[in-house]
């Protein structure tokens, strides 16, 4: 900042993060990149807009184009096995094979669709019931003292600190028939025979409304945190009942929260394979164990890939609906 | 004794290092299943010929077939079942072993060879590890208890419907491996188990829909642990795993007592073996350990760990007597006669299969 | 408007009789250890608009909330309109509050927001429209109806929260620092909405604030509080002219304070020896004081007069000293002057005449004279 008089906004901001940027730039690759974009004009800041875009492209767009591209080949024993789908015939006609069988597989067989099904409807009830629990978890939490708050929240965050695994594998000693629970029932003389539970889709519910219960209670939490308890006397002071005011007022206005919550809880369930696998029994069919079937026991990779892609599909749609709920959640908030 | 032979080897090993083994870094990576080697066989190897073994294990078929098809598994040697390593050879993921550089590969047997060939074609590519059968794990106790009269040591008890319900309030699983189960009914309805045709897989899927009630899931793994406490009372599974559960709950003292058994009606013999990688980065660390698993004593001290049968001949006189007088691991020549392998299946008959199983283990 | 009141003889705390509307009974409120209110008692009268007037964290807002209803005293009562508030919770109490932050509900609509607390009481459709339009009118916003509050400005809310709080025609209204975050245009033109609603509705006002100048405007009474205390209740020219402790003197206005002690005192008379004056201030009545006790003699800034030649009353109070600063504010100046003990003094002066070569202007000497009556003496 050697030159006197008027600096450019642009300029100001850059300063702030200059040091690390000259750190960045010095190494030599860094330098190319930035070489090259300043050769097209993109500035240091546009080239910090363009990273979470190069993160999209690496980690989304390009997986993404593969297994669209391997849904498209035919399944054949090779490595790997599936079809190039273009190849050079004659040495100058270049051929493009699409198959589209895989997906018309996926229409034929009701195998899929029913999985598909399936796989909303457990994950729609789990995050349901993730909702029913984890809201007035968030909402204790929110309304807690400050200094128990941050404690409370990191009791939330704690079983991320094991093992997913681990914590899925403890419910199988606990849901056993010669478990935990049905070992207290008996000894307590509840009852005699034990209660089979774990291989039942009750176990699948409870495996992933356990597992997922922190992915609702935190953005739950952040909403009815910020919820001004104001607004709460406001209604009471306006001849509101208490439970009226959380219908009329929490509710609504943590909408945004619920919505994030259902759809952290919703997406990621519906193509669980893990805990159906092992608390699961031999009704739990859901679409990430048909996946797991076609990859690994048909090692048809296409068709695999075609049931992913569709899946994929079926989260977009679905993130589209949500993003409309959310919009009109907010404008409402 | 044993030194001198470490000092021999060593030296022949410095000796050819500079002409065979070129630039070969020491290091060999093995990929084998979990709880199958016994505790000091890869300790012994790195001792004697200073090559850095890494070992990492699996537990599925599927997933070991998933990486070798990608490829670039970094593996130099690794372990499928051979009705797997079958279509594995085809796709071209193995390279052919070079039998001078195995000087105890006359050790194997010839019997167990020529089964083998039927997969590979020459026994070009597979050197059996350890072989085992499909049968039945039961808890004694829980079986005698609710059927006094139970057929064990015969398929009856397992797949005849009205038995096998006389044991779902005590837990009933079988394997999640459709070949194999399917194979079996097929065997024991009388059909070809080599079979390929829509209408005996028909017959077979209209068997298993019958037990299906009965049974209370289909998983390759989490039977061990549910036999050896005592969640579930009989299983459809491979004999060593049946063994695992049976030593953890002789080590739990819970009273919970296992016992395997191969069926009177035969079941299927399932082979196991060691194949290189085509990619291999040291094929030549890898005929030295391979070389090693062949010699009788070293294999002998697994099957006596693992309790598994070896493939090697002159291994079984080094075998103890717990592991090799059981009948139900080195089965008797009139039982060894009934004992058939899976058959290699056509893709189309691979969906079909998958296909059907899937619809046998949902109800859909 | 509190002078309109007076003519009128609004002054229902006068009479013995009258009953009053909100009575305050030995209340005190503690977090924890803190004393947020410290025994206070207190006795509102019906259409009275009554200022709790004091400092952040002197007790006023919790007081106020106490009677909507949001914490309950530690002990004492509070009784409204004769009724023991007493685990009465705030949505059966008959009293509505306008909130500091204003408190709108965001994801509603004015004319939602305004309804709200009709639709609680189940009024009939038709009447909460009627309702919510008339009042919507009264607080000019006729037109903004289906608005949400973020398109709303600040004043605009303001008349928002007020047109909520007025709708369901309460008895008595609370209102929490109503004026804050208006800027001084916006606050004058309200100040007298407010005073011209309170006439047309004829309900109770309580208002919070920690701003003088609107409790003065305002009020038909204030009543200044410190650390939980009442300090002081009366009209603004009570609290003004008759100010009973420094704090209040201090507090309301500004003040010049001259610490001395009496050196002689009769009933109609005392002289208060003060060092800081370098003279004997006489005041011309009787002081309930102690011989040698510690007193205060408190003059406001406008009651001293600043000349250059001395007083023509001999018996005024005088002073001499040199101009130090002057504040021109248009309608009066601000001088600041030294006293020749060092103290500083504020005196205002009208600004009678538009230009004078005569002004009195920077270290200038000057005598500063008042009236025996302008000086309050202070004990406390």
């Amino acid at each position: 900042m050697s030159r006197a008089g008027y600096v450019p906004l642009g300029e100001r901001m850059a300063t702030a993060s200059e040091p690390l940027l000259r750190t960045l730039v010095r190494l030599p690759l860094l330098r190319w990149f930035f070489n090259t974009l300043g050769r097209f004009a993109i500035s240091g800041r546009g080239a910090v807009v363009l990273v979470p875009y190069a993160w999209l492209l690496l980690f989304f767009a390009i997986p993404f184009v593969i297994v669209l591209k391997i849904s498209l080949a035919d399944q054949v024993i090779a490595q790997p096995p599936y079809t190039a789908l273009v190849q050079w015939t004659e040495d100058t006609y270049l051929q493009i094979k699409l198959n589209l069988g895989n997906y018309l597989f996926l229409v034929q067989d009701a195998l899929y669709w029913k999985a598909y099904l399936n796989s909303v409807k457990i994950a729609f009830i789990s995050a349901f019931v993730c909702l029913l629990i984890g809201y007035p978890m968030a909402y204790a939490m929110a309304r807690a003292e400050e200094s128990w708050r941050n404690v409370l929240l990191m009791l939330v965050v704690l079983p991320f600190w094991t093992s997913f695994l681990l914590r899925v594998y403890a419910w199988i000693g606990i849901l056993n028939n010669t478990g935990l629970i049905n070992n207290w029932l008996i000894a307590a003389g509840i009852i005699d025979e034990p209660i089979t539970m774990i291989r039942t889709n009750f176990a699948v519910y409870i495996g992933i409304v356990y597992s997922y219960l922190p992915f609702m209670i935190l953005p739950l939490y952040s909403t009815l945190e910020k919820l001004d308890n104001t607004l709460l006397e406001a209604a009471a002071d306006l001849g509101c009942r208490p439970f009226e005011a959380f219908l009329t007022i929490t509710l609504p206005l943590s909408m945004p929260g619920v919505v994030a919550g259902f759809s952290l809880v919703f997406i990621p369930a519906l193509g669980e394979f893990v805990i159906p696998d092992l608390l699961g029994g031999k009704d739990s069919l859901m679409i990430g164990h048909v996946l797991w079937d076609e990859f690994f026991a048909n090692r048809a990779w296409p068709v695999a890939s075609a049931v992913a892609i569709a899946m994929l599909t079926l989260v977009l749609l679905l993130m589209a609906g949500q993003r409309k709920l959310e919009e009109k959640a907010e404008t409402a908030a | 004794m044993k030194r001198t032979t470490t000092a021999l080897l060593l030296g022949l090993n410095l000796a050819l290092a500079p002409l065979a083994q070129a630039e070969e870094e020491k290091v060999l990576n093995v990929y084998n299943w979990s709880d199958y080697i016994a505790e000091d066989t890869i300790a012994n190897f790195e001792k004697e010929t200073g090559i850095k073994v890494r070992y990492d294990v699996f537990d599925s078929n599927e997933v070991l077939e998933a990486k070798l098809l990608a490829g670039n598994t970094g593996y130099d040697l690794v372990v499928p079942s051979s009705s797997f390593a079958e279509r594995q050879i085809k796709a071209g993921v193995f390279q052919p072993l070079d039998m001078t550089k195995l000087p105890n590969y006359k050790n194997l047997d010839p019997e167990l060879m020529k089964l083998l060939a039927a997969r590979d074609a020459g026994n070009k590519f597979l050197i059996p590890w350890m072989w085992g059968t499909t049968g039945i794990g039961y808890n004694v106790d829980a079986v005698k208890k609710r059927f006094p009269d139970a057929p064990v040591g015969s398929w009856d008890m397992v797949l005849k419907p009205e038995n096998l319900a006389k044991f779902k309030d005590c837990g009933v699983s079988f394997l999640d491996a459709p070949g194999e189960v399917m194979t079996t009914i097929y065997n024991y309805i009388g059909r070809d188990t080599q079979t390929q045709k829509k209408e005996d897989l028909e017959a077979g899927v209209a068997v298993m829909d019958k037990l299906r009630p009965s049974i209370k899931y289909f998983h390759s793994s989490q039977y061990i642990n549910d036999l050896a406490n005592g969640e579930i009372c009989v299983s459809l599974g491979w004999s060593g795993d049946v063994f695992i559960a049976k030593s953890r709950a002789d080590e739990a003292k819970h009273g919970v007592n296992i016992e395997y058994v191969v069926p009177k009606e035969g079941a299927l013999i399932w082979v196991d073996t060691l194949a290189l990688t085509k990619d291999a980065k040291h094929p030549n660390n890898a005929h030295l350990f391979l070389d090693y698993i062949l010699r009788p004593k070293v294999i002998a001290a697994v099957s006596d760990f693992v309790h598994y049968a070896n493939g090697n001949l002159a291994a079984t006189e080094f075998v103890s007597d717990d592991v090799k007088n059981n009948p139900n691991i080195y089965p008797p020549p009139e039982v060894k006669k009934k004992l058939f392998p899976n058959p290699t299946n056509t893709p189309a008959y691979d969906r079909l299969l998958t296909r059907a199983w899937t619809k046998i283990k949902t109800g859909q | 408007m509190a002078e309109a009141k007076t003519t009128t003889a609004f002054e229902p705390w006068t009479d013995p009789n009258a009953v009053p509307y909100i009575e305050i009974r030995n209340v005190t409120k503690k977090f924890g250890e803190f004393v947020a209110v410290d025994n206070v008692s207190l006795n509102i009268y019906k259409q009275e608009l009554f200022c709790l007037l004091g400092g952040s964290g002197c007790g006023k807002t919790t007081l106020l909330r106490m009677l909507a209803g949001f914490e309950e005293p530690t002990s004492g009562q509070i009784f409204i309109d004769g009724q023991d508030m007493a685990g009465i919770a705030p949505y059966r109490r008959p009293v509505n509050m306008m909130f500091q932050s204003y408190a709108l509900f965001p994801h509603m609509t004015v004319e939602h927001n305004v309804a709200f607390g009709l639709k609680q009481d189940n009024v009939p459709k038709g009447e909460i429209a009627d309702r919510v339009a008339k009042i919507l009118e009264l607080v000019k916003l006729g037109s903004f109806g289906k608005r949400k509050p973020h398109q709303l400005s600040g004043g605009q809310r303001q008349r928002v929260a007020l047109a909520r709080a007025l709708v369901k025609q309460p008895k008595l209204l609370l209102l929490d620092e109503p004026l804050g975050a208006l800027d001084k245009k916006l606050r004058e033109s309200t100040q007298f909405e407010l005073m011209k609603i309170q006439d047309q509705l004829g309900v109770t006002f309580v208002v919070v604030t920690h701003d003088q100048e609107e409790a003065m405007t305002l009020s038909s009474r204030i009543g200044v509080m410190n650390h939980g205390r009442i300090i002081q209740t009366g009209t603004p020219t009570e609290i003004y002219e008759f100010p009973n402790s420094r704090f209040v003197a201090d507090f309301v206005g500004t003040v010049n304070m001259f610490p001395g002690r009496i050196v002689d005192e009769d009933n109609d008379y005392v002289r208060i020896g003060c060092d800081e004056a370098a003279c004997t201030i006489f005041i011309n009545h009787g002081v309930a004081a102690p011989p040698n006790a510690e007193l205060w003699v408190a003059v406001r800034p406008e009651k001293i007069h600043l000349t250059r030649e001395a007083p023509a009353d001999a018996r005024d109070n005088c002073v001499r000293g040199t101009v130090d600063g002057i504040a021109y504010m248009g309608d009066m100046s601000i001088y600041n002057v030294r006293l020749d003990s060092g103290k500083m003094i504020k005196v205002t002066q009208p600004n009678l005449i538009r230009h004078s070569e005569d002004t009195i202007t920077w270290d200038d000497r000057v005598f500063l004279h008042w009236h025996a009556s302008s000086g309050v003496v202070l004990t406390l």
